[in-house]
């Protein structure tokens, strides 16, 4: 049996009809039609689904639709304003921060958290805020350079 | 994956719920456990309730003079976030920014990680060194069990079917205290502990005088537990580094390690006196650095 749910996903608010136990992966995915969070374990440890909720970055694989009405979502989607790529998503273009680009929202999402909080973080603090996010092409070099560019221009 | 869904509205509607429902409803809190069980079909579940519309149970609150009480639903992340933790316990906290990486964090909570009963919670073995008291509720009443009699065995808990963890509560603790816990895992991030070892001292007095001690371990047996005689070996005692030595061999005496994908049973014995051995000492210095009562 269906149960008719509202999200805010992205500044927008969605009316649907889901089954109870629909993932939040799978309704922004299948229902909302946002596809760039993307599936990859689909059991939290990849990271490649992360998105924000109220802020702060969690794997929709592990988040129950219906019970996420009360959070602002936040997807890869909504990063860019105006039209205007999000000053993180420039520097992965400028530096080839991407490679075959599964992991790449996931990490967006999980850093754009990260500079909310806090404009010039350390090489740590940028290790831990993506440690729950695998990347098998990069060898991560590249994402940290992209990041050092955005902090180094801000 | 398929589950009636329930979610209460406040607390003691939940209770009701959960006397109604009993063993064929699952609670949700973070869902980091309860997701990938039921995605991996470990675990069956009629109805899944959220917790996530009681606002109530996510505090850290000082009750001055007593200690600090936590809701079940304070997530990871909160508690190593949080400074009343940090400065109080940062052995929780340490614990709790060790859990998976931070998405994790964000989403699993400590009743949640306490209730699922995994030997290897990372929250356990520090609030068993802190005595926490664990508040069960159901909709006849509330009952108050100390950590170290909740659990059974793996995913076994003392929590009756019509049961709820509300609140964690740890009582303060008086004096210099230093403490800290150490995991052991592959690597820095969502990692389960191959063994998690945490250590409490107590000064009394003088920088060598040790009035308690209190180690506890993760990863090692059925349970997270306390190591007793491992204790014993430091408590009123003046320190020496063979006596933290000592310690370690008895604490690895008390575990019951198997060997399992993560590690053998002989490494993790190996790696209990490491850990316990590097723990005392960590949390001896802190103990130290705290200044004597009365010479502030």
């Amino acid at each position: 049996m269906k149960i008719p749910v509202t999200l805010r996903v992205n500044g927008e608010s969605y009316d649907l009809m889901i089954a109870p136990y629909r993932t939040l992966l799978d309704v922004l995915r299948e229902e909302i039609h946002l596809t760039g969070s993307k599936k990859g374990c689909d059991v939290g440890d990849c990271g490649a689904c992360t998105v924000l909720l109220d802020g702060k970055p969690v794997n929709a694989c592990l988040v129950v639709a219906a019970t996420a009405d009360l959070s602002e979502i936040t997807t890869i989607e909504g990063l860019a304003q105006d039209g205007n790529l999000h000053p993180l998503q420039q520097a992965f273009v400028k530096e080839g921060a991407v490679q075959c680009g599964f992991c790449t929202s996931g990490i967006l999402m999980s850093l754009k958290a990260l500079f909310d909080r806090n404009s010039s973080p350390s090489a740590d603090e940028i290790k831990v805020a993506i440690a729950g996010n695998l990347c098998r092409c990069t060898g991560y070099a590249k994402i940290f350079k992209a990041v050092e560019s955005v902090i180094q221009s801000s | 994956m398929r589950f009636e869904l329930l979610q209460p509205g406040n607390f003691s509607e939940a209770l009701e719920m959960k006397k109604a429902y009993g063993e064929r409803a699952r609670i949700l809190a973070g869902g980091t456990d309860l997701l990938v069980l039921l995605k991996d079909r470990k675990l069956k579940a009629e109805a899944v309730m959220s917790l996530r519309r009681i606002r109530d149970l996510n505090f850290i609150r000082v009750e001055d003079g007593k200690g600090v009480r936590l809701g079940a639903l304070v997530t990871h992340g909160d508690a190593a976030a949080s400074p009343v933790i940090q400065e109080r316990f940062p052995e929780l906290a340490e614990a709790c920014s060790q859990v998976g990486a931070v998405q994790m964090q964000n989403m699993g909570t400590i009743g949640g990680n306490l209730c699922n009963a995994s030997p290897a919670a990372d929250a356990a073995p520090p609030l068993l060194l802190m005595d926490a008291l664990l508040t069960l509720a159901s909709a006849t009443g509330e009952r108050a069990v100390p950590i170290q009699d909740f659990f059974l065995g793996p995913r076994q808990t003392v929590l009756r079917a019509d049961e709820i963890l509300k609140e964690i509560f740890i009582p303060e603790v008086p004096g210099r205290r230093g403490a800290t816990y150490l995991k052991l895992g592959r690597r820095q991030a969502m990692e389960i502990a191959i063994v998690g070892v945490g250590v409490a001292i107590r000064l009394n007095g003088s920088d060598q005088q040790i009035a308690d001690c209190r180690i506890a371990m993760g990863s090692v047996a059925p349970i997270p537990l306390r190591a007793r005689r491992g204790e014993q070996v430091l408590r009123n005692q003046t320190i020496k580094d063979e006596l933290i030595e000592e310690a370690a061999e008895v604490a690895a005496e008390e575990a019951s390690p198997i060997s399992d994908v993560r590690a053998s049973r002989g490494y993790r014995l190996d790696m209990i006196r490491v850990l316990c051995r590097r723990a005392a000492r960590e949390a001896l210095a802190r103990a130290q650095r705290k200044k004597q009562e009365g010479s502030k």
